[in-house]
């Protein structure tokens, strides 16, 4: 199996994007579990829609499957950029019910959630492969940026030759870092910001408009 | 034939260029793939061997036209109520954005082949599927099929239930969409026709 679908799927692609230009370009929220992909998603819906995307927790793994907020109109120095959004759930390479547990949840809960956030995982990842046009790739600044994951969907997404915008969230916290996560990208471009807080929101939509607009 | 049409049963062997493009009979895009190899259009009450009914077929979770993703706003963090609380519920009730309890009720209730279901639209565990492990012989068969799972499908491996490792290359890599990962083996999958209409 394979080298037909892959071959219809390179069709699809390429009429796809020739048809497809005055379509809102499609822009995946992507990060490991609890960046801070769905508080961005949630701000910049509620900026521009006044709806939400999805939950937000402390708890990771929260986002299991993609969802997708449609027709953002994102204004900037007077033009519009229109773009749909995806929030799609954590990547990670190890899931394991044992960390829900410390959250409080059941083992059937835990065992649970546990296998919808590897259905999420799989789920996102086939996004990646057939689905948007553009990523936001969302870490937060008080962790070490240098893990295998990032690495990893990093050079997919370069693979693919996607317009990609790094989000350094969380500044608000005293032990953020964004200079360690702009010196472990450095071949792009890193925008801090707090989706939390609201901070820097301006240049976050203004990167949005000039990457994908 | 580890694949079966979820809409109208016809069986496929392992890797078979035809589902490529959509069951040529009905042309139905989701498979089911079945890691014992017996998927059968035969109706479950035919089956009598522990490993044949916890091979049944028994699509779940997904909704005809949109694989993925659950469209614009949040809804409230929904858990709608499913009776007994087996791995198929709480499956499902994950799946509330595509099926509804009422159905799920419905559907648990039901003895019809799978078949039939899927093609109502109706997506929820056969009684045979409910409760895998209720004997020991079964419960090797489980570790068999776990096995089977992770041998075939080495961008996950189930370590053991509630514990994953991933292969995010291999599953960037794959052309067929998961959907449904179960624990006795089993999983629903969608080929790519589904992505067109999102
Ligand atoms: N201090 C601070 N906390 C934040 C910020 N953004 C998100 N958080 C918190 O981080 C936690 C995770 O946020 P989510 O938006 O659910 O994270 P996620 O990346 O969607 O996580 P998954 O869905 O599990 O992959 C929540 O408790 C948020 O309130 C931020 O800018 N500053
Ligand atoms: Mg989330």
């Amino acid at each position: 199996m394979g080298l037909l679908t892959n071959l219809r799927d390179s069709i699809t692609r390429v009429t796809d994007r020739l048809f497809a230009d005055d379509e809102p370009k499609r822009i995946g929220i992507y990060g490991p579990p609890n960046a801070g992909k769905t508080t961005l998603a949630n701000r910049i819906a509620r900026d521009w829609t006044g709806d939400a995307v999805g939950p937000e927790s402390h708890i990771p793994h929260e986002t299991r499957r993609a969802r997708r907020k449609e027709n953002v109109e994102i204004e900037r120095n007077g033009k519009t950029v229109t773009i749909d959004i995806v929030d799609t759930p954590g990547v990670t390479t190890k899931v394991d019910y044992k960390e829900f547990l410390d959250h409080d949840m059941e083992k059937d809960d835990a065992v649970k959630r546990s296998r919808e956030a590897t259905e999420g995982v799989a789920e996102a990842m086939h996004w990646l492969r057939e689905d948007v046009d553009g990523v936001i790739y969302v870490l937060d600044s008080t962790t070490d940026p240098f893990t295998q994951v990032n690495t990893m969907l990093i050079g997919i997404i370069e693979s693919q030759d996607l317009p990609v915008l790094i989000f350094a969230n969380k500044v608000d916290l005293d032990d953020a870092d964004v200079k360690r996560i702009a010196d472990a990208f450095p071949q792009h471009e890193t925008v801090p910001l707090s989706a939390l807080e609201g901070d820097n929101m301006d240049e976050v939509y203004e990167k949005i408009a000039e990457y994908f607009g | 034939m580890p694949h079966q049409c979820t809409n109208c049963g016809r069986t496929f062997a392992d890797g078979s260029k035809e589902m490529l493009s959509g069951c040529p009979d009905c042309g139905g895009n989701k498979f089911q793939f079945d890691p014992t190899g017996e998927a059968e259009t035969a109706p479950p009450e035919t089956e009598d061997t522990a490993t044949r009914s916890a091979s049944t077929a028994s699509p779940e979770g997904t909704s005809a036209d949109d694989p993925g993703v659950t469209d614009d706003v949040a809804e409230p963090n929904t858990s709608p109520p499913t009776a007994p609380d087996t791995e198929d519920g709480a499956q499902a009730s994950a799946r509330s954005d595509v099926v509804s309890p009422d159905e799920l009720a419905a559907a648990a209730e039901s003895t019809e082949p799978a078949a039939d279901r899927a093609e109502q639209g109706e997506t929820a565990p056969s009684p045979a599927d409910t409760d895998p492990s209720d004997t020991d012989a079964s419960d090797s068969n489980l570790d068999a099929l776990r096995q089977k799972l992770n041998d075939q499908f080495e961008s996950i491996r189930i370590v053991s239930p509630g514990q994953y490792e991933l292969n995010l290359m291999e599953l960037y890599d794959r052309e067929e969409y998961i959907i449904s990962l179960r624990e006795d083996g089993r999983y629903v999958i969608e080929m790519p026709e589904g992505w067109d209409d999102r």
